[in-house]
């Protein structure tokens, strides 16, 4: 059995820098301005993630409920209707399929978010600044996925309104005519 | 057959034995480990992240809005005027949310937190 000398020295330098490097990228550029900094504004943020927290949670409800009954309550009983009907809804039923699963998405993604923020309006900022900024910046990625389900779930919204206008034009334009 | 016959000796039980003090301890014990899992059923299935009367959410619970989603009939017919009817709905109700901005990263930037670099 032949090995390939670089690539095995590669694989682990790789695998090294891309396990290593973000927590690097935090705590090595932090200067003792900095957490001083964040020593200072401490309660100001904290009082801002708080407030972005607190208003966070009903926006959430109200898109979570919506978005629930999007699926639920038209695009699965369009697609029942269809079959019924002897309709081919098949990729009528795929987009809504993805829907379900993309707002499965949103609600885990939203959730570990709200559990780090959670965890970050009770941290002792003042003391651990330098996890306080690292959490700061976990939340804020997880945000980025919340908002990114949120994208797909409009997508998925618009493609299945999409559909619904194509089949028309497939199905029904010539039933109406005769 | 004097009074001192009558009265039976004194048995002391170990506290172990007694069955009114396990039926306490147990049903403590039993109730404890139920709310335990009750609130781990809780945080774990996303119920938490629905619950605005949490403390914190007082101020933010006028601001959710009541279910009033219309739904669209399962059954019945389909022609143009069916799928007509289903747009309308589709995009008045779709349009109740409103995902401009929503959850941008923007507001726990450090800068926005006031915990940048200087």
């Amino acid at each position: 059995m032949k090995f390939n000398i670089p690539r095995l020295i590669a694989i682990p330098v790789v695998i090294a820098t891309v396990v290593v490097s973000p927590a690097l990228a935090v705590t090595v550029t932090m200067t003792d301005a900095h957490v001083a900094r964040i020593k200072e504004n401490c309660p100001v943020a904290l009082a801002t993630l708080g407030r972005i927290h607190a208003s966070d949670a009903p926006q959430y409800i109200n898109s979570n409920q919506i978005y629930y009954s999007t699926g639920d309550k038209l695009m699965a009983r369009l697609n029942s209707r269809l079959t019924l009907n002897q309709f081919d809804a098949s990729s009528l039923v795929k987009t809504a399929s993805d829907y379900v699963a993309t707002l499965d998405k949103f609600r885990k993604v939203y959730k570990i978010y709200d559990d780090t923020m959670s965890e970050l309006v009770r941290m002792d900022c003042q003391r651990t600044p330098v996890t306080f900024y690292d959490r700061v910046a976990v939340a804020r990625e997880q945000r980025g996925e919340v908002r990114e389900a949120v994208i797909e779930i409009q997508a998925l919204i618009s493609k299945y309104r999409s559909q619904v206008e194509k089949f028309r034009v497939d199905n029904l334009t010539e039933t109406d005519d005769e | 057959m004097n009074d001192v016959d009558l009265v039976s000796p004194e048995v002391r039980i170990p506290w172990y034995k007694q069955r009114l003090l396990v039926l306490v301890v147990g049903s403590i014990v039993l109730a404890l480990v139920l709310v335990m899992v009750a609130m781990a059923l809780y945080a774990s299935s996303g119920s938490a992240q629905l619950d605005i009367s949490r403390p914190g959410y007082k101020s933010v619970q006028d601001q959710v809005q009541p279910s009033t989603f219309e739904s669209f009939p399962a059954s019945g017919e389909v022609d143009s005027d069916t799928i007509d009817e289903f747009l309308e709905l589709y995009d008045r109700e779709t349009m109740r949310v409103d995902s401009e901005g929503v959850f941008e990263t923007s507001a726990l930037e450090d800068e926005a937190l006031g915990i940048d670099a200087p």
